[in-house]
């Protein structure tokens, strides 16, 4: 298990309906954790249709995860 | 003849009535304004009235336009006297011509409160104690008036009635030439809406030189929350218009041309060209992947925004500095409809408010070279939380040099099979085409589809399913509220393989035949 934390903003923020949480998950991998979240918070989006962040830098969705990470979901938006 | 005019001579208050009269007009109200024997407890024996008198006939030619528009008026006319005058002289004269009284008497108050309020003229008093002064136009001396004496003591360096730099110029960063150097400078933003309006008016009240306004859209009553620059009496009116003359009021130093027209591939290449700078502000990805690959082209920055109820985002594409850009954060497949907008989404005024303040100032940090600028990040606003933060967002790796530019080609390089349908819903029916309504099952119950068979599915259902389950020889009609949805998850369905899947342009609000309207969400 590893110990991380979660951030999200815009409609996950709305859908998760917290800003962040800590958790442990079984996943290593960023599309494991997504999967994970997306079932228990019933997120809609794709994993190709957001970006993600791991203690502040942007990284691919082959990124390892680390005990302590800080992870940010990013849904693109375009309101003006 | 100019409706405005300056003149050197007597007015002839008759000649000028007679210009006016119209069989249509039921109603003919005059302004005078004399000169009298006495300002602020002095007498006055003369007067010397001086105007900058391009400026002042361009702007008063603009006050009596907004009139002619505002009341519904038949004509209207003003004229302004330049040089000496005695006291009891004409020396304004004011003449609106309506259909009826009201709108005559209502126009000749906002013709002349205008012109004494936005007109640079001076006028220089002579008192009877043989002293004499300037006395600033009502625009400069409000709410302070301010009496420049010939003998006097105060030497204000800004020209009367212009704004006064003094206190960005203090900076040690801006000085005179930071200055100078926003007075040379122009600036394009595409979208007047939420976040253009705010940067329009930080750049104008800058004294950034020239400033390009691109909007295709009119103000609607439901913008004035959270765009600053429009006041009721604009509904209807361009954007564009509506900004540049709020924007001239406000600095009449600069130029401003309004671009009444979206931003389109089409026309993307020649707008950019017009500005060293590109400010996004539109309100979807279309457009903000067509600004950014139109600034990757010109090799330009462009400063883009984003905002979502209380949240925002922002990034500046450098490909001035091989910096990351747009396409490097987002991937293509990126499209409006898959995401919430802020016409669904609800927003709060002070969110683009603050966003679009933060593109200004990324604007600025980059004409004056100031330390700070956002280069391959991408900055998190949350308003709700108070909190920003900066994500590290280089250029992607699997974009080698160039190849931002190369993703960024014009879009009639690449092949564009038509996506879009304008038709009614009985007519694509009657023609073979299976309708399938995407929306959501409240937003059905809310607005049921017109009587035609179609089949209810889900946008993210289809998203999943619809690669496995449509196809043969069937033709798909995709339909939404807007047709943003409809438009997207017919893109995905071609990028499938499904060739025959077509989106109704407009959505069922627009789904009359007539011409594709481009998406909107809520600039």
């Amino acid at each position: 298990m590893t110990g991380i934390r979660v951030r999200y903003y815009a409609l996950f923020r709305e859908q998760a309906g917290c800003q962040e949480e800590e958790l442990e998950t079984v996943h290593t991998d960023l599309r494991g954790l997504y999967s994970e979240l997306a079932a228990r918070h019933g997120f809609r989006l794709q994993a190709g249709q957001l970006r993600v962040a791991v203690n502040g830098d942007f990284v691919d969705w082959s990124h390892r995860l680390s005990a302590g990470d800080e992870v940010v979901f990013i849904p693109p938006v375009a309101g003006g | 003849m100019s409706r405005f005019r300056f003149s050197e001579v007597a007015l002839d208050r008759d000649a000028l009535a007679a210009e006016m009269t119209h069989p249509a007009a039921g109603g003919f109200a005059t302004f005078e304004g004399w000169v009298r024997n006495r300002n602020e407890g002095r007498s006055v024996r003369q007067l010397d009235y001086q105007a900058f008198e391009e400026l002042g006939i361009r702007e008063g030619s603009r006050i009596i336009e907004e009139a002619i528009a505002r009341f519904r008026l038949i004509d209207a006319r003003c004229v302004h006297r330049v040089g000496a005058l005695a006291l009891g002289d004409l020396a304004v004269w004011v003449g609106a011509a309506s259909e009826h009284r009201a709108e005559a008497f209502a126009a000749c108050r906002y013709i002349i409160d205008e012109v004494k309020h936005r007109l640079p003229i001076w006028k220089k008093e002579h008192y009877e104690d043989g002293d004499s002064g300037w006395v600033n136009c009502e625009r400069c001396a409000n709410p302070d008036p301010v009496h420049v004496h010939e003998h006097g003591r105060r030497v204000d360096p800004t020209p009367a009635g212009f704004p006064d730099y003094s206190r960005q110029v203090a900076l040690r960063e801006v000085g005179e030439a930071g200055q100078r150097r926003l007075a040379a400078a122009s600036v394009l933003v595409v979208g007047a809406g939420g976040l253009g309006c705010p940067v329009l008016a930080c750049l104008a009240a800058a004294g950034v030189g020239v400033l390009h306004v691109v909007d295709g859209d009119t103000v609607e009553a439901s913008n004035l929350h959270r765009q600053h620059l429009y006041t009721p009496a604009d509904i209807g009116r361009p954007k564009a218009e509506a900004a540049r003359e709020r924007l001239l009021a406000m600095n009449p130093m600069l130029r401003v041309e309004a671009h009444w027209q979206r931003f389109e591939e089409t026309n993307a290449d020649a707008l950019v060209s017009l500005a060293e700078v590109v400010v996004d502000c539109s309100d979807n990805f279309r457009t903000k992947f067509l600004v950014n690959d139109a600034a990757l082209r010109a090799g330009r920055p462009a400063v883009l925004a984003s905002i979502h109820q209380y949240e925002g985002q922002l990034q500046v594409a450098r490909p001035d500095l091989d910096a990351s850009c747009l396409r490097c954060l987002w991937p293509e497949a990126t499209r409006d409809g898959l995401v919430g907008n802020c016409a669904e989404a609800g927003v709060l005024g002070p969110v683009p408010a603050t966003l679009g303040a933060l593109q200004a100032m990324e604007v600025m940090k980059i004409l004056l070279d100031l330390p700070g600028q956002l280069v391959d990040q991408l900055l998190l606003v949350d308003l709700l939380g108070q909190e920003t933060r900066r994500l590290r967002a280089p250029r992607n790796r699997d974009c080698g040099p160039g190849q931002c530019v190369r993703l960024a080609k014009p879009g009639s390089e690449r092949a564009r099979p038509q996506l879009e349908l304008s038709l009614s819903l009985q007519d694509a029916e009657r023609q073979g085409y299976v309708i399938i309504d995407l929306r959501e099952a409240q937003e059905v119950t809310a607005e049921p589809l017109p009587a035609v068979a179609h089949r209810h599915w889900p946008l993210q259902e289809l998203l999943m399913e619809g690669p496995s389950q449509l196809g043969g020889d069937t033709r798909y009609l995709l339909v939404c509220s807007r047709g943003l949805r409809s438009r997207a998850a017919a893109e995905a369905m071609r990028e499938a393989g499904l060739n025959e899947v077509y989106s109704l342009a407009g959505g069922l609000s627009g789904a009359e035949p007539g011409p594709a309207r481009a998406p909107r969400t809520c600039s």
